[in-house]
């Protein structure tokens, strides 16, 4: 028995024991642990197979719908549920999840991982089965644009031939992925109707083909420069999928996979995509029939962080979480444009990081255009609202639509002169993202 | 009524961090002006008209992308440096810049020659490097701007900047470190490397921009922006007298 390994892991596991009583985080019995041993997850031994999972957006969701299949189908499974994804919050995982001989007797391992940590991660996590979801511009003051963070991705891949990788054939700049010589196997989904012919979202992230810039064609769009994609000059094009998602049928919750139905418990296009993903991961590394998936993928909960309801002096009130994430946001756009009745989109945005960026560029990625004529009232709060209240009058919106309200102790009286529904976008910026919740739910004085 | 006619150079290929809302504004703004604005994009493989153009626009784009439209833009070397300093308005934002130094570096270590208008030499270091930005405008050094840097690349100097667009800045430069001034302004060519959109979050620089066009930006409400601005520069307590 290695010593270090199990003074290691013990302190991982009494640590995040504590910390799970106390509500205290989960990455740092991790970085604790890899701090006195730092080839401790080296010394891992696995018996069943590890699926990591990574991607711009629906990374959580989608690791979380793969391992809940995977236990409805009797397998044990451990994952980083509350999505720890970088090193540290892998490490209390799967030292949590190991006997101190450092065995995990799990048949799967199921790991959200961090696109731009996952090049750390691989070095000493083998895994057998990688989903790249999408690659689209995400919290770009720490990424930059997807061009880089493809590079990491790839960079993790090098040090795994024999990992398959999972690719959305509908997403371009992920899908280079295959030059990286794995074994590959890929999802997408057909035409919907909430697919455009034009691009409706604030940015497209492949306007122009990754490989040789010329112009690309699509045929449709999901969102963003998601869709079924050619390049008319070098052939590169959406690869045929081995998974595919069709009918989709948003009111009742319903679509085929390959022929087979599957209800999913959310009605987004984001969703639709997390699930046929979810299936091509659970099928290929499992066997499991699509009929097995859909019976699991049936009672399936999101977990409730990203979307809370509740009632603002009677009105009906619903908080969306992005991390400065403009595909995200314009997703919480089209859910609100669905939504019956007046309404009003309050914007949450805060200055970026620790180092309090004073920088908004992201938030001139969203297609606010949409809103227009939709919406009674725009409020912009949080510490950069007049940045964001320019932004927004840049698409278009004036007052007295368009109000904004720097200081949050008074955000209450500026909800009370909106009309209608209430739809708060939120970008979470360091922890701050639950204070207008505070405020909100604070008593009158 | 006066047509702003305007060139958008690769406005596919580059377009990150919301830069094309410059475009976009500038455009509204102009014809706030009773002025008309059109806007004519040129890609990889059309041919570069700056004839009769009013204002050219090249953005900021991914590292490839640069290195992919560079060999294109240089092939017009001779007769974009001859409008230019001719008095032709251009608005460069980003590692667009890269392209009119003498050369440049690309993600792969290929250096890439640019059209040598200026001195510079670019940069690529494939990381994110970020930073706020404030200083004052060359044309008016009563002006404080914002802006933010997210890019990759930086501009290198052999003699420093000899003509910049901003003066007195604190944050960054054309490189990762403080060096005073940052961008560049010569004759009617403006280049900078803040985003933000830098035009939009800065009514000082657009105001200036419509005037080089002939217009008269006083139909313009500025208010919203100005007050936004306003805030954004109270923060920065080394810069509280300014």
């Amino acid at each position: 028995m290695n010593l270090k390994f199990c003074i290691a892991a013990l302190v991982c596991k009494v640590l995040a024991f504590g910390a799970n009583l106390l509500g205290g985080g989960t990455d740092s019995p991790g970085r604790i642990a890899l701090k006195l041993y730092p080839a401790v997850l080296r010394q891992l031994r696995y018996d069943g197979k590890i699926i990591a999972v990574t991607g711009s957006n629906g990374k959580t969701t989608t690791s979380n719908l793969i391992a809940h299949v995977l236990r409805q189908q009797g397998y044990s499974v451990i994952n980083n549920e509350k999505g720890s994804n970088l090193t540290s919050g892998i490490a209390t995982t799967l030292l949590c999840g190991a006997t101190l001989g450092g065995r995990l007797r799990a048949d799967y391992i199921v790991l959200e991982v961090d696109e731009c940590y996952s090049r750390f991660i691989f070095a000493d996590v083998p895994a057998d089965y990688y989903l790249v979801l999408n690659l689209l511009r995400d919290q770009v003051v720490r990424n930059g644009n997807p061009d880089l963070v493809l590079e990491k991705v790839a960079a993790a891949i090098a040090q795994r031939p024999d990992c398959t990788l999972i690719l959305n054939a509908n997403e371009p700049i992920s899908q280079q992925l295959a030059d990286c010589g794995n074994q590959c196997i890929y999802f997408a989904m057909d035409k919907t109707v909430r697919s455009t012919d034009t691009c409706v979202s604030g940015t497209h992230d492949c306007r122009i083909c990754p490989r040789c810039f010329h112009r690309m064609s699509y045929s449709f769009y999901h969102y963003n420069h998601l869709g079924l994609f050619r390049c008319e000059h070098c052939g590169y094009r959406s690869h045929e999928p081995d998974f595919l998602g069709s009918g989709v049928d948003f009111a009742a919750r319903r679509l085929l996979i390959n022929g087979v139905p599957v209800e999913v418990t959310y009605n987004t296009t984001f969703n639709m995509f997390n699930t046929v993903a979810a299936a091509a991961v659970c099928c290929s590394a499992s066997g499991m029939s699509l009929e097995q998936f859909a019976r699991g993928a049936k009672s399936f909960h999101v977990a409730k962080e990203r979307l809370d309801s509740f009632a603002f002096d009677g009105r009906k009130t619903v908080l969306m979480m992005t991390k400065q994430n403009a595909a995200s946001l314009d997703q919480s756009i089209s859910y609100v444009l669905e939504q019956e009745g007046e309404k009003t989109v309050v914007l949450y945005i805060n200055n970026v990081l620790y180092l309090e960026y004073k920088d908004i560029s992201w938030l001139y990625d969203v297609a606010f255009e949409r809103l227009r004529g939709k919406v009674a009232n725009i409020l912009c709060t949080g510490n950069r609202a007049l940045d964001a209240a320019v932004c927004v009058k840049a698409a278009g919106f004036t007052e007295p639509t368009l109000v904004y309200e720097t200081d949050l102790d008074k955000t209450k009286e500026a909800f009370r002169k909106t009309k209608g529904d209430i739809y708060i976008l939120a970008a979470s910026a360091f922890g701050n993202e639950g204070k207008i919740l505070e405020v909100l739910k604070r008593e009158d004085r | 009524m006066k047509t702003v006619k305007i060139l958008h150079l690769y406005a596919d290929a580059m377009d990150l961090y919301g830069d094309k809302k410059n475009l976009e504004v500038l455009c509204q703004r102009i014809r706030e002006t009773g002025a008309q604005a059109e806007t004519a994009p040129c890609g990889l493989g059309e041919e570069i008209k700056l004839e009769g153009v009013d204002l050219v626009y090249m953005g900021h784009g991914k590292a490839r992308s640069l290195a992919a439209m560079a060999p294109h833009f240089c092939h017009y070397s001779e007769e974009i440096k001859a409008h230019i300093e001719a008095g032709q308005l251009w608005f460069v934002t980003g590692n667009a810049r890269e392209l009119f130094g003498r050369e440049f570096t690309t993600v792969t270590g290929e250096v890439l020659p640019g059209i040598g208008l200026f001195d510079y030499r670019g940069e690529e270091h494939n990381k994110v490097f970020v930073a706020d930005m404030v200083g004052r405008a060359a044309f008016d050094e009563t002006l404080r701007c914002y802006g933010f840097a997210n890019r990759t690349a930086s501009l290198v100097y052999p003699a420093g900047n000899p003509s910049p667009l901003f003066r007195q800045v604190s944050g960054f430069g054309d490189g990762d470190r403080e060096e005073g001034c940052e961008g560049t302004l010569y004759r009617n060519f403006f280049a900078t490397w803040a985003m933000g959109p830098v035009l939009v979050r800065n009514p000082g620089l657009m105001r200036e921009l419509l005037r080089r066009l002939g217009l008269d930006p006083t139909a313009c409400d500025f208010s919203l922006e100005e007050r936004a601005l306003e805030l954004v520069l109270r923060e920065f307590p080394d810069q509280k007298n300014g």
